[in-house]
């Protein structure tokens, strides 16, 4: 087998056993949020390659994930579709969707591209209230992963719902990782790597500069769709379950944790998704008002945001985990 | 014809203030090379700062007064204590593409922002409270009617007026204004003919900080204030400057008063629900027909 495959693969294999060993030794409410780990990781992935490889910063990621959420709430609540049949689809139609971001984005730089992405993030969402009849407006659509069928539960016991949510949520975002390792590694990753250091170097060696730049966006909005729609499977798909909010968490996992990094995507997003319950852990010691603890994951996680990329904008992965021959 | 011109005077007074945001935004794009995302975030601090004085028995003015200075002061902190440090930053391994250097303050600003609306939160509280305005929001009443156009919208439209004069005599007549568009013009050639950059820089952040306050303390008596009511004029004010030119202050004024009427007429005309979708509409079409902006110079995007 190629090598790059193989190390991806390894790196693939490793990740799968940590979580099941992880979530064997979870209680349901950890397994729960492990599986938002998972969910959230893949969306992360999809701004590490758009910012950290191909240099393009978006912050409208929570829009792409909205398709992917409502496109799979669609199928699975008009059309008998399973999950598992409704989630390639919605990736289809998020890969769509980013087809059309990009286009119009591949035009635009630097903080052009963030401010334009942003007013995306804010507008898609009101779609949904404009066409109450097929998104259902504020109230949304509801659906969830359902129950586990039969041959699993025969095979390995009965699993308590937020285990389910966690061994839905676990084959994609392996296959997420399995994707983006390799993408990293092989040609697409180099030549993206080469616009994001220096356009004009790139485009003399032959990379088709805007061409590579739409097919990036359309990557990465694939896999923000694939998140998007496990996240909406937690129980709800609607525009409060997809706010701007959403798309700057994404983001700021993703710098947190090492914006060129692939480790540093899963790193940010465990610190994202479990800050909340560190600092209660921390918070409860003391007789603060509930206004203060509301506040606080935010603050330290924008906090942390404005040290990370003043004093080491690697993030905590640094960049040499992924740096190859 | 009364809805017509029921949207026109509400289109005029919301422009001048969406005017006021994007030119908040193009001093510091001209000053420092930055989009400041951060910028409504400061606003609605210093907001909250006035709004505590005036619930604590002070008049309107001293509110409206300190307001504008504490947006002044948070902005040169703000370019003194995190943009500074990052602008002298040596180039690392990562920070030496151009596109990594142009989205870090942007990433650095989302922090701050983050940062002010937490601060406000927790010092606050988060439930939304009024905020008084300097003048009668109802209409004049001309022949019996009730006119469309209220003493509040008077007051905005003449001191956004007098913030717009008052900024064009000091770029053009101060000798500190002459060194701040010498700096926005090419930063090292002003640092080698002896001008302090790092004060001029500083100077805009301020500028724009009190630029942005007064926006802020007018535009929240028409909603209501909490740590998130800004966020949408900061986006609208985004699209106001894109489309006007992201390095001209005329372009920042016609660009908010266009961006006022479209949102106007699109609420009166509309439903108010389409706003984002039409904001939208506006932005990309700015920036397919005119990237540069209406009144822009021509190489200010290098891609």
């Amino acid at each position: 087998m190629h090598s790059i495959g193989r190390k991806s693969l390894i790196r693939t294999l490793l990740f799968i056993i940590a979580i099941l060993w992880l979530g064997s030794t979870f209680d349901a409410y950890n397994q729960g949020q492990l599986a938002v780990v998972l969910i959230l990781f893949i969306g992360v992935l999809s701004v590490t390659i758009l910012t950290g490889i191909s240099g393009q910063l978006s912050l409208g990621q929570g829009a792409l994930m909205a398709v992917g959420g409502y496109s799979t709430a669609l199928l699975m609540t008009n059309y008998p579709f399973s999950l598992w049949v409704a989630i390639p689809f919605s990736i289809i139609g998020a890969a769509i969707a980013g087809l059309l971001l990009g286009v119009a984005a591949a035009r635009l730089s630097g903080p052009y591209l963030a401010g334009t992405t942003l007013v995306v993030a804010l507008a898609i969402p009101t779609i949904a209230n404009r066409f109450v009849s097929v998104f259902k407006g504020d109230e949304g659509l509801p659906v969830d992963v359902g129950y586990p069928p039969a041959w699993f539960s025969n095979a390995f016991g009965e699993p308590s719902y937020e285990e389910w949510q966690l061994y839905v949520a676990l084959p994609f975002a392996a296959i997420a990782l399995f994707f983006a390792s390799n993408m990293l590694l092989s040609r697409s990753g180099r030549m993206w790597k080469s616009i994001r250091d220096n356009a004009t170097a790139s485009s003399l060696t032959g990379v088709n500069y805007s061409r590579q730049k739409i097919y990036v966006f359309i990557v990465s909005a694939s896999f923000a769709g694939l998140s998007g729609a496990l996240y909406g499977l937690r129980g709800l798909v609607g525009p409060s379950v997809y706010p701007v909010s959403l798309s700057l968490t994404l983001l700021t996992a993703a710098v947190l944790g090492g914006i060129r990094s692939i480790a540093g995507a899963f790193i940010g997003t465990v610190i994202v998704v479990f800050l909340p319950d560190w600092i209660d852990l921390v918070v409860e010691n003391f007789e603060l008002s509930e206004q203060v603890s509301n506040y606080m994951p935010a603050m330290i996680s924008s906090l942390l945001l404005i040290l990370t990329v003043v004093i080491n904008p690697a993030g905590v992965a640094g960049t040499k985990l992924h740096r190859h021959k | 014809m009364n809805t017509f011109l029921a949207a026109l005077f509400s289109g005029t007074s919301r422009g001048a203030i969406f005017a006021l945001v994007a030119l908040g935004l193009v001093i510091v794009w001209r000053g420092a090379g930055i989009v400041n995302f951060a910028q409504m975030g400061q606003a609605m601090f210093s907001t909250y700062i006035a709004s505590t004085l005036i619930i604590n028995g002070n008049s309107y003015w001293v509110g409206f007064i300190v307001a504008l200075l504490s947006g002044a002061v948070l902005g040169s902190l703000i370019d003194i204590f995190v943009m500074r440090p990052l602008s002298n930053k040596k180039k690392t391994e990562l920070l030496s593409s151009e596109s990594m250097r142009a989205a870090v303050p942007v990433l650095a600003s989302l922090g701050i922002l983050g940062v002010l609306q937490a601060l406000a939160g927790i010092i606050w509280a988060a439930e939304e409270r009024g905020f008084p305005a300097p003048a009668k929001q109802e209409g004049f009443t001309v022949a019996g009617n009730a006119m469309p156009f209220t003493a509040f919208d008077l007051f905005v439209i003449g001191s956004v007026a007098v913030t717009l004069i008052l900024t064009t005599l000091f770029f053009k007549k101060t000798s500190m204004g002459l060194a701040m568009r010498a700096t926005a013009l090419n930063q090292e050639v002003a640092k080698l003919s002896g001008i302090r950059t790092n004060l001029t820089r500083t100077l805009s952040w301020a500028i724009s900080g009190a630029a942005s306050s007064l926006a802020g303390l007018l535009l929240t008596p028409s909603s209501n204030l909490s740590p998130n009511t800004l966020d949408l004029a900061l986006l609208i004010g985004f699209t106001a400057a894109v489309v006007g030119g992201l390095d001209s202050p005329a372009g920042a004024v016609l660009g908010g008063f266009i961006i006022g009427m479209v949102i106007s007429f699109v609420t009166f005309y509309d439903t108010p629900e389409d706003v984002f979708l039409a904001i939208l509409a506006v932005l990309l079409l700015a920036l397919i027909i005119r990237p540069r902006g209406l009144l822009g110079s021509k190489d200010v995007r290098r891609v």
